[in-house]
């Protein structure tokens, strides 16, 4: 028990790297994922295939596998890297880490959207389509809103996932909380406890994001709960 | 319709149709279709299922693609042309949207937008797409309500209002565009028989103001005493057209006589 409490600090240290590179990769992934889905969509197969292409990919192969291939793999290209300039950044396990993940959820989160795009009513397109909205308007206004909705309970899932997967990065030595967990035990041999420590601090952070999802979801589906008033009525009258 | 043609023009009429055809694959759905729609017509398009009414009333505001015809709005000519593979599709799409925004459509499935409230469905295309200024919009949109009966539904969803409201509201949202043509699209046949009723009330008041409506229903009623022109299609054409009057009292047509008879 005191070796727990005496690691904690490290512990919570690594969480909040957890929590970072999570953050980070979700809201980079996100704002990548909407035109995928988008380009996943189009008519035009220059378009549709690179980008089905690479969701195949990133679905297709283990993260692990992923991870490796980019920090790993990189060095492979060292002299090129190195006179584009970006060799400072796959240097990095840091940044090779926020890349892996991020293309990873991309893809995922692309393939969720383009779901909910698909599962937009007929219907309501065709009645902004009479009312005159122009295509960006439509997507706009009507499409991407209505997606969003239809894709939050499964994007929750997305996210929440990739709060489990970042554990991965311990492997390319970064002190994220698995990383820091796996540090102790190589010193003090305890693995059951540290790890056992490690998977409640996981489930904290989990709770936090499906708290925040709740919330969320609450505030978008207006339409889906009780009617405004009278619902009480409603009941009686039956 | 011929003397259409020839009456001297006052004003460009609301709305032309001329040959307008449209195929589904080897179905051929219309087989020139002509219509004409001057201000304050109220025309009723009856006929039995399949008989292309709906096809037709998709095709004016380009829902449906026709293959060949013209259709004007107004005096403004849709522009058409062929892509390389023969299809036919709309030369100019900002003519369309343009064109699409003064005609107001009414779904046989209300077809509101589900994650916005009444309120919402009814402001959101007057202020994105006609750039009203928010606050007059959601002023037009309270008066719209308070026509159509829903302006204590204001804050509801759709989901939360049954079926007759729905599509009050989707007027609503139709009229809250000033359209100067009105296309119902066989408004009251997703409703229960309880509930035509109070959808029709509306339809009718609409009419009874002088609005441009062209009207596809099963409704016999209000094509008989309230529209000013009857056309009746089948299988593709127009197969009996006139003043109500003339219409329901000759019967000249075999084909209408039995649906009128399975009609009424």
């Amino acid at each position: 028990m005191e070796l727990i409490w005496n690691s904690l600090p490290r512990l919570f240290d690594g969480a909040l790297l957890t929590i970072e590179i999570t953050a980070v990769s979700v809201a980079l992934g996100l704002l990548a994922a909407v035109p995928l889905a988008l380009l996943r969509l189009s008519h035009n197969p220059f378009l549709r295939l690179p980008v089905y292409a690479y969701i195949f990919y990133f679905r297709g192969t283990p993260f692990i596998v992923q991870l490796f291939l980019i920090y790993y793999g990189s060095g492979q290209f060292r002299d090129t890297l190195e006179s584009a300039g970006l060799w400072i950044f796959f240097r990095e396990a840091y940044f090779c880490a926020i890349l892996a993940l991020t293309l990873n959820t991309a893809a995922y989160t692309a393939e969720i959207f383009r779901g909910a795009i698909q599962g937009v009513p007929f219907g309501e397109i065709e009645a902004a389509r009479a009312c005159g909205m122009s295509r960006g308007l439509l997507y706009r206004r009507i499409i991407l809103p209505k997606a969003l909705r239809l894709a939050l309970p499964a994007y929750s899932n997305e996210v929440v996932f990739l709060l489990q997967t970042t554990s991965i990065v311990s492997i390319i030595a970064l002190l994220d909380l698995t990383g820091v967990a796996r540090v102790i035990i190589a010193r003090s041999f305890e693995p059951y406890k540290l790890f056992l420590a490690a998977a409640v601090i996981y489930l904290v952070m989990t709770y936090g994001v499906l708290y925040v999802f709740k919330k969320v979801e609450f505030w978008l589906s207006g339409h889906l709960r009780e009617r405004p008033d009278d619902s009480v009525k409603a009941v009686v009258v039956r | 319709m011929a003397e259409v043609a020839t009456r001297p023009s006052v004003a460009e009429p609301a709305l032309v149709c001329e040959d307008v055809h449209k195929s589904f694959g080897a179905l051929e759905v219309l087989k020139g279709v002509s219509l004409t729609a001057s201000e304050g017509d109220v025309i009723a398009m009856l006929g039995s299922s399949g008989s292309g009414k709906s096809t037709f009333l998709r095709c004016i505001n380009l829902l449906e693609t026709p293959d060949s015809g013209r259709i004007s709005v107004g005096g403004e000519l849709i522009r058409m042309t062929k892509t390389k593979s023969g299809r036919t599709i709309p030369a100019d799409q900002d003519q369309v949207d343009r064109i699409r925004s003064r005609l107001g459509m009414v779904f046989q499935q209300f077809n509101l937008w589900s994650h916005m409230t009444v309120l919402q469905n009814v402001s959101e295309a007057p202020i994105h797409v006609l750039k009203v200024p928010k606050a007059e919009a959601l002023e037009r949109a309270k008066a719209m309500l308070n026509k159509v009966g829903l302006d204590d539904k204001l804050d509801y969803y759709p989901s939360h209002l049954s079926g007759g409201q729905q599509q009050r509201a989707a007027i609503a949202r139709a009229l809250a565009m000033e359209p100067d043509v009105l296309l119902f699209d066989e408004p009251t046949s997703a409703l229960d028989p309880e509930l035509v009723g109070e959808v029709m009330r509306v339809i009718r008041q609409l009419a009874e103001e002088g609005r441009t409506m062209i009207v596809v229903t099963h409704e016999m009623g209000f094509a008989r005493e309230v529209s000013s022109h009857v056309v009746f299609l089948h299988l593709g054409r127009v197969e009996e057209e006139g003043p109500p009057r003339e219409v329901f009292g000759n019967q000249e047509s075999e084909r209408f006589r039995q649906f009128l008879a399975s009609n009424l």
